[in-house]
């Protein structure tokens, strides 16, 4: 699904994300942890064309992301609130986003009724603008956001911080189950150590640029992170 | 700890992604205002030659009586369509353990410090010291300059009052205009009993008993203590910053529907437009421009000159394109980076600004058309220069737009805010406004105007036929330079 090669990102003297070598395949889920200032963002950022890095390249699906635009059919995500438009209503741009991908409304509106449980009544015909919502609710929005699109690659930074315990147990429930039922490939940091190694197979941890550690997950991983957190 | 706000203030200015960054643009921005300063002065000094020419049969004082109120009426008026409430985000100390008095100080104090508190007296000091003091005395002259404080504080303090009143009741709004209109009607029909005589009554009074000017420093300082009192009530987090709490119901734009995906991308730019305040009051302006035909073609010489001829119509029939265009892609810079990693081609993103542009232009262009009671000429100049702007306007707009790498926040005012303001902006009004008159000058010297006229005809049309090909070029700049654009525009 997605390959790295030799990607290097530096700022200044700091070299951000120095990736030598990097695959993931089709189905994988992977939970990307580090602390702040670790790379994980700039990461994100790069498999998304979104900075150009000094060195290397992000394959998807063997094309160059930096050239071709059609990962953009297939993949979805949610960094931060700069992906939204802010002065539209959830409705209007889950409308626009759906429209991206030739959906009608009466198909987005379908696929949100079956959201309106992650919701929890806190989105639809509230009559507000995205960006009079809280963060944890303009998070919902950015993730249903990416559901609306039936991904192969999901994306997700940080998802789990700003969202309430109810919310964050049902989100949990939907990757899982995207990964399982569909083979969706999951991307996901979390500062939560609980949550990463409950969702996800398998487990990149990053330290100043580099992956110093890639796991598969098992009853011990949630131990051996802490333990590495613990002593850093 | 009013002078740690100050520094707070001063390092959130000079701190702020958008400032500081371009010498050239302070020195723009320094000696724009030294020359409005300029301007001011040279006025002061010949207020007494000026008041003299028009009005010959009274003396100059009396005349000079007579306008003060005429002043601090349209002061205030200038500063309702200007002035800022004060801008110190108060949020990071409501919390902390400083005295919710002097944070309303603060605020009261800092908004002084403007253009408004200063001008009154640049505009009256000279002319006070020249013409008054020699005749009237220190006494005299001091009291005029104690009422001119006194209803310049009154003005200030009552124009932020009616700001922060009329953020959560419109009423005042449409009281206050209606009251300046009603003073102005009333003028303007009943002449002997105009404005100028209540102002020429009042002043000559204070300079008999000049302690009659401590009544309007009394007056300015009553409305101080009422503003203050006011934001020091009102002084919580929903109140300051209201959202309106009406519901908003979804908007659709019939228009653009038909035109598919570019349509929704124009569609999104039109919300964008009608529900932020900068690019709201931004266009809104820019539609003011269609009553620049009333200046020019009013008079027969103008209108038939160059500058009646070529540019006002260029203006008219690109004022969108050259006040909003200037400032892409700016407008969207805080979800710059959803656009570039949704599904959006982009094709379809330059094209949806070209409809955008072409939508504004024809809305020019069909309310300009009244304009052809002044001669058929002038529509047909609207009609060309309007190919003009869809053919070649919008390219040199869109070629600085991938250029600029300013960001815009959206919700603060249009008037005077710099933010965004670049490089890009200020070298996009050479190409804008210049080329039109390289190509119709040469024309027009060799005698055949009207070839001239022609020759932009169809460069315009040229412009809008081959555009498919510009737009190649365009989109492939974009693609080489989003990486930047994107950097640019993010927030951290």
């Amino acid at each position: 699904m997605l390959k790295i090669k030799d990607l290097k990102k530096v700022y200044g003297t700091t070299t951000v994300v120095n990736i030598p070598e990097l695959t993931i395949e089709k189905g994988d889920s992977i939970g990307l942890i580090g602390n702040n200032g670790a790379g994980k963002t700039t990461l994100f950022r790069m498999i998304l064309d979104l900075i150009r890095p000094e060195k290397g390249e992000v394959l998807s699906n063997d094309m160059n992301v930096a050239d071709f635009e059609k990962w953009k059919d297939y993949t979805a995500s949610y960094l931060d609130e700069g992906f939204l438009i802010d002065y539209l209503t959830p409705e209007e741009y889950f409308h626009f986003i759906g429209g991206l991908h030739d959906q009608n409304k009466a198909q987005v509106d379908e696929t949100l009724s079956g959201l309106s449980e992650f919701f929890n009544g806190e989105i639809l015909n509230k009559g507000k603008y995205i960006r009079d919502l809280s963060k944890g609710n303009q998070c919902k929005v950015g993730v249903a956001s990416c559901l609306l699109q039936n991904p192969q690659l999901l994306m997700l930074d940080e998802p789990f911080a700003n969202i309430d315990p109810t919310t964050q147990i049902r989100l949990k429930g939907i990757l899982k189950e995207l990964n399982r039922e569909k083979q969706v490939t999951l991307i996901v940091s979390s500062h939560d150590l609980n949550h990463v190694t409950e969702v996800c197979q398998r487990i990149l941890l990053m330290e100043k640029g580099k992956i110093i550690k890639d796991m598969q997950t098992d009853s011990n991983t949630l131990k051996e992170l802490e333990e590495y957190f613990s002593v850093l | 700890m009013t002078i740690t706000f100050f520094v707070h203030q001063w390092k959130a200015f000079w701190r702020s992604k958008n400032t500081g960054k371009s010498i050239a643009l302070r020195v723009l921005m320094a000696v724009f205002l030294l020359y409005l300063l300029a301007n001011l002065l040279f006025l002061s000094f010949f207020l007494d030659k000026i008041l003299a020419g028009t009005f010959p049969d009274r003396d100059v004082i009396t005349s000079f009586n007579s306008v003060l109120l005429y002043y601090f009426l349209f002061d205030l008026v200038i500063r309702y369509q200007m002035q800022e409430l004060p801008t110190m985000s108060v949020q990071p100390y409501l919390h902390l353990p400083i005295k919710r008095n002097k944070i309303v100080n603060y605020l009261s104090v800092i908004s002084l410090f403007s253009a408004f508190t200063i001008s009154p007296f640049i505009l009256s000091l000279p002319f006070l010291i020249k013409v008054l003091l020699p005749q009237q005395g220190a006494v005299a002259l001091i009291a005029i300059l104690i009422s001119i404080l006194g209803l310049n504080t009154f003005n200030h303090f009552f124009i932020l009052w009616l700001k922060r009143k009329e953020n959560l009741n419109a009423w005042f709004m449409l009281l206050f205009l209606i009251a300046m209109a009603g003073i102005g009607l009333y003028d303007f029909y009943w002449q002997g009993q105009s404005l100028s005589h209540y102002s020429s009554l009042l002043y000559c009074a204070i300079l008999l008993s000049p302690w009659y000017a401590a009544g309007h420093l009394l007056l300015g300082i009553t409305m101080y203590f009422i503003n203050y009192q006011y934001l020091r009530g009102n002084l919580y987090l929903e109140e300051l910053y209201t959202n309106s709490s009406s519901k908003i119901s979804s908007t659709e734009f019939p228009l653009v529907n038909r035109f598919g995906k570019v349509g929704d991308l124009a569609a999104l730019e039109l919300k964008l437009i009608f529900r932020n305040k900068r690019p709201k009051s931004t266009v809104m302006k820019g539609l003011l421009f269609i009553f620049y035909g009333l200046i020019f073609y009013t008079n027969p010489q103008v209108a038939s000159n160059p500058m009646g001829l070529v540019f006002c119509p260029l203006f008219m029939m690109g004022a969108f394109i050259i006040t909003y265009g200037q400032f892409m892609f700016g407008w969207q810079s805080s979800h710059f980076d959803g656009i570039l990693i949704n599904k959006i081609d982009s094709n379809d993103f330059f094209k949806a600004k070209f409809l955008l542009f072409s939508l504004f232009s024809t809305a020019s262009f069909l309310l300009t058309i009244p304009y052809v009671y002044f001669g058929w000429k002038i529509l047909l100049m609207h009609f060309i220069m309007y190919l003009w702007n869809l053919g070649i306007s919008t390219l040199i707009v869109l070629f600085f737009a991938n250029n600029n790498y300013k960001r815009i926040d959206l919700s603060k005012k249009g008037s005077f805010n710099w933010e965004g303001v670049g490089a890009s902006q200020w070298l996009l009004g050479i190409p804008f406004f210049l080329v039109p008159f390289m190509i119709y000058f040469p024309f027009k010297w060799m005698g055949y105007e009207n070839a001239g006229i022609s020759a932009l005809a169809i460069i315009g049309l040229i412009g809008i036929l081959t555009r498919n090909f510009w737009l190649a070029l365009l989109v492939k700049k974009f693609n080489k330079k989003r990486y930047q654009i994107a950097e640019g525009f993010r927030n951290e």
